[in-house]
């Protein structure tokens, strides 16, 4: 990934070389998205609608959450217009 | 079968050139509409911007904590009454140093429309060439959902709550894209995350116009958690709020305005202020005050629209250029 390009020079500090700080924000969802892949029309709506950026395209056929860092906010099951994402209470998977 | 699902992709997959420069795991909340507009701009723009801003929610994130970044992307962290005289003094740096690059102010409407609008009124009077980006949570929401100057009519904060003297936020709101175009800057445009394709062409117009000055974006960007909002709902929010005409969408090239969407049938600001529990104790008379408010201000937009039109602007206005 490309790096702080300007500030270099201002001090160890602001040099984002290393590796990036990350929350496990996966572990906030109370909801899954859980898309059904037939009914997936690979629009891609839903992916450009995640606030964090983390639906993926797989392959040529459909478009799901990374479970890692989705927060379970429901955005992408909301905004899909063959209502081909469900939330699942986080419950059913234990 | 494979290429016929190709072309149904969203356009909007297009504006998306650039990597994502933030890291997955951000501590914004659910929902959030700043955290989309943050990784939408540098996707958009480039990860070669340099950014900065004031304390506000977007501030944690993109100042980073103890010595370690959230993101990769190059952040000057500035107070709130300084922001865009921070900004100024980082372009005219790299004027002087021969470094061809876009900086970007980027704050809140606390910021923006009242701690910070002395210094912003400055460069735009200025023109200084830097892209200034407002996202409009319509409040003060990192120290508490305090009422800003953009908070709408009715609308409950922790400085308008609801009780027996107040009934939420008494003053209407001011409209800060319209007095910042009305400043003939190169370019003012209003934009909102339903019409993502909308606000990735401001973007890069922005870009290009910034050549010739400053450039003022003024983004509604909804907030869940101060908003009393299902976070699921708030690219609802946006799409509601310019089917209402409560956030139309335009943009002002030397301040000429132009609607980039016009609805045909406007809905009723009811239908928008539904989603939100902040507006939930209004009766059908505080929604009308809000309502002529909106047409009122819509009809404006649209007298303004049609009379710039007609007018001759002075050509020094129109080609203003470097700023000394
Ligand atoms: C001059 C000054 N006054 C007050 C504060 C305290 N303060 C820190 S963040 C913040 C809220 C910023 O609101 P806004 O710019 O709208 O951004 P948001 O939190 O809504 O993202 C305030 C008031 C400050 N840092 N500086
Ligand atoms: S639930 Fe929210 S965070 Fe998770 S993938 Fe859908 S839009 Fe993204
Ligand atoms: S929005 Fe729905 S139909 Fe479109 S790609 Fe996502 S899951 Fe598939
Ligand atoms: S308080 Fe509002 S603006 Fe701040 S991170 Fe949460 S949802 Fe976003």
């Amino acid at each position: 990934m490309s790096s702080n390009h300007y500030f270099k020079h201002e001090g160890p500090w602001s040099d984002a070389g290393d590796p990036l700080m990350c929350t496990d924000t996966g572990d906030w969802r109370t909801r899954r998205p859980v898309v059904d892949k037939d009914k997936c029309i690979f629009c891609g709506f839903c992916a450009i609608y995640c606030p964090i950026q983390v639906v993926e395209m797989k392959g040529d056929t459909h478009f799901e959450a990374d479970l890692d860092f989705c927060k379970g906010c429901g955005i992408c099951a909301k905004e899909c217009p063959k209502g081909a994402i469900t939330m699942i209470s986080e419950g059913e998977f234990v | 079968m494979a290429e016929k699902k190709q072309g149904r992709l969203t356009k909007v997959l297009d504006y998306l050139k650039h990597d994502d420069p933030f890291s997955k795991g951000v501590a914004f909340c659910p929902g959030c509409g700043l955290e989309l507009l943050l990784r939408f701009i540098p996707r958009v723009l480039g990860n070669d911007i340099v950014i900065t801003g004031t304390p506000s929610c977007s501030a944690p994130v993109l100042l980073g904590q103890n010595n370690q970044s959230w993101h990769t992307l190059s952040y000057f962290g500035t107070l709130m009454t300084g922001a865009a005289a921070n900004a100024t003094g980082l372009v005219r740096y790299y004027r002087k140093a021969g470094i061809d690059n876009t900086v970007v102010c980027f704050n809140g409407d606390g910021t923006a429309n009242d701690i910070g609008f002395g210094n912003l009124s400055g460069a735009a009077e200025r023109n200084e060439p830097f892209i200034y980006i407002c996202y409009d949570n319509e409040g003060y929401m990192n120290t508490g959902i305090q009422k800003s100057g953009t908070t709408p009519y009715g609308a409950t904060t922790t400085t308008t709550p609801y009780g027996s003297v107040h009934k939420g936020k008494n003053l209407r709101r001011m409209n800060l894209g319209l007095k910042m175009a009305m400043n003939k800057i190169p370019y003012t445009a209003t934009a909102t995350l339903s019409d993502l394709d909308d606000l990735a062409k401001k973007l890069l117009k922005a870009k290009e116009a910034k050549e010739r000055g400053f450039c003022f974006l003024h983004v509604f960007a909804p907030c869940p958690t101060g908003w009393g909002a299902d976070p699921a709902d708030t690219i609802e929010i946006c799409r509601r709020a310019v089917k209402t005409n409560y956030f139309p969408l335009w943009e002002a090239e030397n301040g000429r305005i132009r609607m980039t969407k016009t609805v045909k049938k406007p809905k009723s600001v009811g239908t928008y202020t539904e989603l939100m529990k902040k507006f939930n104790h209004m009766t059908e008379d505080d929604i009308k005050i809000l309502q002529d408010d909106v047409d009122y201000e819509y009809c404006l937009l649209g007298g303004l629209s049609v009379l710039e039109a007609e007018c001759q602007l002075p050509v020094s206005v129109k080609d203003q250029g470097e700023t000394s």
